[in-house]
């Protein structure tokens, strides 16, 4: 009972919100996955102990949602959207710079447990790609060569123990600016327009660039070709 | 055509509005004020009424009507605030809550005020961890002005607002999924009729509306519903906060009338100022994921309801997606309906097997380069047999992406076929043999 004990208070506030104790399950299951780190057998059947519904209600949930992990995951879980129009944005761009740096593959962990890997769909940050979440941390602008500068914050985050849980309960939001910083963004701060750098107009004749298969591709695919999506 | 004014992406006229006492020293919660301490609830709803304000979470509903068809004399009431936003190419409730928070939360009060409920709640796509901490925050500088709480303004009416995190599921978004899910089940849609203003939430009756919505909400009460028609046309008043993505030099969020033309929003220096490097417009998805294509025929096509409709798509949650002649058709049908097999619910054959059909052929064909004419046939065949008969919309929106691909772009399928055929003489089953 590490939930309770440790979320007493917090855990009836929440409860006292809904006309249904069931109506708490997601919120506290936040609050198991931060306590328990990811959400163990213990956790699940702790919430369902707490909010007195079957565990198997409770598995069936964890099971539903995205933002569950019922295995053990990486101190940071980089979420990087891969959908449209960030695929045609640079995210793919993005995920091979992330893949290469760290060695590993989509939902794949470090060997250090510093880093899990996952595509998402649409983060609603469409305009900021190529775009991704740090534990629920937004961190928009990110560009392949922006990588490094990421990924050495988040472990210095991580070292002076300023991580966050992986359920968001204390997100910050973070960009790249122009010049390549990553700094957080201020809440409730005044509103600056953002500067955007227009591309030029590149010459008429120029063939379309291939960002993305054209529809005489395979050919030379064959060799790079993606895992069958089942 | 631009705005002398927004309604509601304020942040462009007064910078620091999601500051409390910036927003309070401009207007902010007056409206509520009135409304509390002079008007009636039944005032209100005719107000929104009279405005035209109509849904801007996809349907374009008209508010007002909704808000009339709550039963009589029927209480406990909720109100609920669709903040799921995850509509691939959507976007601009994620710019209120972080830029002007304060307007919706003074939206999603006097919405309760006008339909009777004591309750509402915002429900956040979970991915909106610190914004939601922020909102938590507003709503907590409402409480201490006495906005919140129980008599408020010694009106005798009481109020709370309370924020629920989804966990990632865009489903959540349908409305009756959404009610699932702050019940604390899987967000699978439920049957309607009965809609939710009869039985929603806890079987109560029930109003769900989206942020933009309900953030033009303190604007109509504050300005009249004259000011507010001045906007937009005449069966789509006021302005929409449209997102616009993709291929343009400026993406962004840009609140505009109803009826501007496409192109304005694309090309005008103010807004996406064009597209990048000069390249042509291809394919322009004007409603989000789950609106037919449009093609560069359509840039002078007006952006609202109506006209987007006559041109055969629909304006949806005002997602514009512009993509360049880059882009191959067949690839963005697969990512668009690779996104909809993603968050399919699973609950409805069509929807459940069908995306999942799609994907495997078009996955097999475009990125693994193995098509055959036949399969040509089979993506046909397998829409059709999706389109009217998913229990819930995002199974029909599903079918969008490949059907508009097929129409608009048969000869990109073609070439796959003729391309896999030169590469590759033996036919690769779709069904995988492990
Ligand atoms: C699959 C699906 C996803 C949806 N997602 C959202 C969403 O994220 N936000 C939203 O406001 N409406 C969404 N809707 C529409 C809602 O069901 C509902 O119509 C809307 O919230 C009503 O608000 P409005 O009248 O203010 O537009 C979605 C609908 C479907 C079918
Ligand atoms: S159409 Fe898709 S999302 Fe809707 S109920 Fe059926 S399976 Fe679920
Ligand atoms: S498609 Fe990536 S944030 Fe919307």
């Amino acid at each position: 009972m590490k939930l309770l004990e440790t979320h007493r208070a917090e855990i009836e506030t929440i409860v006292a919100r809904y006309a249904s104790k069931r109506s708490a399950v997601l919120p506290l299951l936040y609050l198991a996955q931060d306590t328990y780190g990811y959400l163990t057998d213990e956790a699940i059947r702790e919430v369902a102990t707490i909010l007195e519904l079957p565990p198997t209600d409770v598995y069936e949930v964890v099971g539903f949602y995205t933002l569950f992990y019922n295995r053990p995951v990486g101190t940071w879980v980089l979420q990087v959207c891969d959908d449209v129009p960030c695929c045609y944005c640079g995210a793919e761009e993005l995920i091979a710079a992330l893949k290469q740096t760290l060695g590993i593959s989509e939902d794949e962990t470090t060997p250090d447990g510093m880093f899990t890997l996952q595509r998402v769909k649409c983060l609603a940050a469409c305009d900021r790609a190529p775009v991704l979440q740090a534990n629920l941390d937004y961190v928009y602008d990110v560009t392949p060569d922006r990588v490094q500068t990421l990924l050495n914050d988040l472990r210095a985050r991580a070292a002076e123990a300023r991580k966050r849980g992986v359920s968001g309960r204390f997100a910050e939001d973070y960009e790249f600016t122009r010049d390549g910083r990553l700094v957080q963004i201020e809440r409730f701060a005044p509103y600056r327009p953002r500067e955007f750098v227009i591309e030029p107009p590149a010459p008429v004749s120029s063939p379309p660039p291939s960002v993305v298969p054209e529809a005489d591709a395979g050919l030379d695919r064959a060799d790079t070709r993606k895992a069958s999506p089942l | 055509m631009g705005l002398s004014e927004h309604i509601v992406m304020r942040e462009l006229d007064i910078p620091d509005i999601a500051d409390f006492e910036v927003y309070r020293r401009h207007g902010g919660w007056e409206a509520y004020r009135y409304a509390l301490t002079e008007k009636t609830p039944a005032d209100i709803v005719q107000m929104v009424k009279d405005s035209g304000l109509r849904g801007r979470g996809g349907a374009g509903f008209p508010t007002g009507i909704k808000w009339g068809f709550l039963p009589k004399g029927v209480y406990p009431r909720y109100l609920l605030c669709n903040c799921d936003e995850s509509e691939p190419g959507t976007f601009n409730n994620h710019q209120i809550i972080d830029r002007n928070p304060h307007q919706l939360i003074e939206g999603v009060a006097l919405s309760a005020y006008a339909i009777e409920a004591n309750t509402a709640y915002i429900y956040m796509r979970g991915e909106f961890a610190a914004a939601a901490r922020a909102l938590e925050q507003a709503i907590a500088q409402a409480y201490a002005a006495g906005f919140l709480g129980k008599n408020i303004l010694g009106t005798g009416f009481d109020l709370d607002i309370y924020i629920h995190r989804g966990a990632g599921a865009y489903i959540c978004g349908e409305e009756t999924a959404l009610m699932e899910s702050l019940e604390g089940k899987i967000g699978q849609p439920r049957l309607k009729p009965p809609f939710p203003a009869v039985a929603g939430l806890y079987g109560k009756p029930t109003i769900i509306n989206n942020v933009e919505t309900l953030a033009n909400v303190p604007r109509i009460v504050e300005k009249g519903v004259a000011w507010y028609r001045s906007h937009g046309t005449e069966k789509s008043p006021g302005t929409k906060c449209f997102s616009l993505s993709g291929h343009v030099n400026r993406p962004g969020n840009y609140e505009l009338p109803f009826g501007v033309p496409l192109r304005e929003l694309i090309e005008s220096p103010e807004y996406g100022g064009g597209m990048k490097g000069g390249r042509p417009v291809k394919i322009i998805i004007p409603g989000g994921a789950s609106a037919p294509w449009l093609t560069a025929d359509h840039l002078d096509v007006p952006l609202d309801y109506e006209s987007i409709a006559a041109a055969g798509s629909m304006l949806g949650s005002g997602a514009v997606i512009v993509l360049n002649d880059t882009v191959s058709a067949p690839h963005l049908a697969y990512k668009m309906d690779e996104f909809f097999k993603h968050e399919s619910c699973g609950k409805c054959t069509p929807c459940r097997e069908g995306t999942h059909w799609l994907v495997r052929t078009l996955h097999r064909m475009v990125e693994d380069g193995h098509a055959t004419a036949a399969d040509i046939d089979t993506l046909h065949s397998i829409y059709r047999q999706m389109a009217g008969n998913c229990f819930c919309l995002l199974g029909e929106s599903a079918v969008m992406p490949i059907k508009s691909a097929l129409q608009l772009f048969p000869s990109e399928f073609e070439a796959l076929v003729k391309r896999s055929g030169k590469s590759n003489g033996h036919h690769i089953p779709l069904v995988a043999h492990h």
